[in-house]
């Protein structure tokens, strides 16, 4: 890839800014952040939001990128925890915000989820299929739902491991070696929630659990105090599992 | 050397499977069967493995021989009397395993170890108002036996810890690996997984995806060796559907546990997956 002087901002607290950076500047890209933004707007190709914790500090993101950027530039913002239509009814011109999801880390999907709005124009879902395919990764364009279809499926196993952590019936360790040895999961559900961070994972709960209403997205108590504690997982040093200094931030 | 005499009752495709699993693992092991051609079934079906053993190179001509011999096949429950540990793995009605172990309490020593190979029957209920309960435990293989190597011991709320550590030990000595679960509906595996499909279920019918992109995303994006609708399609969608339905009756009607009705209408249409050449992939092409 030998893409130059070509600008995209990414923005928002979520382990999956790093990456979206990292990975967009090996792929040739000018990566800035939100205090670039008034001195680069005339240049920016399209911006990328992904908190999905508070969606207070999303809005206001959102709405600062409408109001700076000309109306053509596509706004793509993570729907892990607020639908893609809720975010787009945020900004003055809805038809450029389009939602996407995935977790940390990058390199293990070949594939990234997109969801387009019902606001979002063929425009902006082409920019955003193009922008994901340049920096690597394939697209599969889902229908708008909060957490997409992967992370939000992989959240609700997650969600059932930690309320059976909870419950006694065993062991974090037991937990995990019985999903990938009965049923070849890659991973077990909580050293995987340790690797994408617990607050993700309970963003994603969460949002289901406000949108849909219903009691089978309700979010385990203790992952809810976890993520309070600031055990987010390997991130933080602790999680279900604890972990040594050098391996933080490592795997 | 493990030096048990295992008996295994019900030579169905996990009887069978265990009994290889154990002659594989140098136990001597009686298969039971009341049905004559369950039984013809199985001792082809082992003799078979063993040979392929040999052809792979993993055993002797000599090696499949004794293991062969170390199998004996049998059709009265008197001959489990010698068994120091038995496991059922019949059907999963209660009140056959309850009537099996009432009759194994009578026919074995009081301290042989009792296990049912039961993946959605409370083993507490299974041992209820037995004699010498706390010999009765869970002992869950999974589908095929002999190739996945988790096994979950479950504790029934009568279960000692000294026979709880017994079968933990039988386990690692039949060359699998052991996990320790309480006596829980669904227990580790079968509960845990239930979103995989029930999500994945709940996603179709709200037309977020279709069945073949949700597998496409979930390989691709999360890295599953199988998407949930071809892993349906290879398990049996009734099996699936009736572990699901285990799971949320049991769970007193949890609303996270609630069966799809899509799930459902493929029973009834008798679109099971594989088995019958058509569920939610067409296999007839």
């Amino acid at each position: 890839m030998t893409t130059t002087n070509r600008i995209v901002l990414v923005t928002g607290a979520s382990p999956l800014h790093q990456e979206l950076k990292h990975i967009a500047e090996s792929n040739g890209y000018h990566v800035i952040d939100m205090d670039q933004l008034a001195e680069y707007k005339e240049q920016i190709e399209l911006a990328i939001e992904v908190n999905s914790l508070d969606p207070e500090a999303k809005k206001a993101t959102i709405q600062e990128l409408d109001s700076t950027l000309a109306a053509h530039v596509p706004i793509v913002a993570t729907s892990l925890s607020v639908t893609a239509t809720e975010i787009a009814s945020w900004a003055t011109v809805p038809d450029r915000v389009c939602g996407f999801g995935t977790f940390v880390p990058l390199v293990e999907r070949e594939l990234i989820e997109v969801a387009p709005a019902l606001q979002t124009n063929s425009y902006t879902l082409e920019q955003v299929k193009a922008f994901m395919q340049s920096i690597g990764k394939d697209t599969a364009v889902v229908d708008d739902e909060v957490g997409l279809v992967f992370p939000r499926i992989l959240s609700l196993i997650i969600n059932e491991a930690v309320f059976t952590l909870h419950e006694g019936t065993a062991t974090c360790e037991d937990i995990d070696i019985a999903m990938k040895k009965g049923t070849n999961y890659p991973y077990g559900p909580l050293e995987w929630a340790d690797r994408i961070g617990l607050d993700e994972v309970y963003a994603v709960i969460r949002g289901l659990h406000h949108d849909l209403a219903e009691e089978r997205y309700r979010p385990a108590p203790l992952l809810r105090k976890l993520v309070l504690a600031g055990r987010v997982g390997q991130r933080s040093g602790q999680g279900f599992y604890t972990y040594e200094e050098q391996e933080v931030g490592q795997r | 050397m493990p030096t048990e005499q295992v008996g295994v009752i019900g030579a169905g495709t996990m009887g069978a499977g265990i009994a290889l699993v154990c002659t594989r693992n140098e136990c001597p092991v009686i298969l039971l069967d009341a049905n004559q051609a369950v039984l013809d079934k199985a001792r082809s079906y082992i003799e078979a493995a063993l040979e392929k053993d040999v052809q792979k190179g993993k055993i002797s001509e000599q090696q499949k021989e004794e293991s062969y011999q170390r199998v004996c096949f049998a059709s009265d429950m008197q001959e489990l009397a010698s068994c120091t540990i038995v496991i059922e793995a019949v059907p999963e009605r209660l009140e056959l395993k309850k009537s099996i172990f009432s009759s194994l309490t009578e026919i074995c020593a009081s301290d042989a170890l009792l296990l049912t190979n039961t993946s959605s029957i409370s083993i507490t209920e299974i041992a209820g108002g037995l004699l010498n309960p706390e010999r009765i435990l869970g002992f869950h293989f999974f589908n095929p036996a002999p190739v996945m190597p988790l096994i979950e011991v479950i504790r029934g709320k009568k279960s000692s810890q000294e026979n709880v550590e017994k079968a933990y030990q039988f386990a690692c000595d039949l060359g699998k690996v052991p996990v320790l679960v309480a006596d829980t509906p669904g227990f580790i595996v079968n509960r845990i997984a239930r979103p995989y499909y029930n999500e994945a279920l709940r996603i179709l019918g709200d037309r977020i995806a279709q069945p073949e992109q949700i597998d496409t995303i979930m390989k691709r994006a999360g890295g599953f060796k199988m998407g949930p609708f071809e892993l349906q399609d290879l398990i049996g969608i009734d099996i699936n559907f009736a572990t699901t339905e285990s799971v949320y009756s049991n769970f007193f009607h949890e609303g996270r546990f609630k069966p799809s009705r899509i799930q459902q209408r493929m029973v009834q249409a008798g679109n099971l997956g594989r088995k019958t050449g058509e569920g939610f992939y067409d296999y007839n092409k």
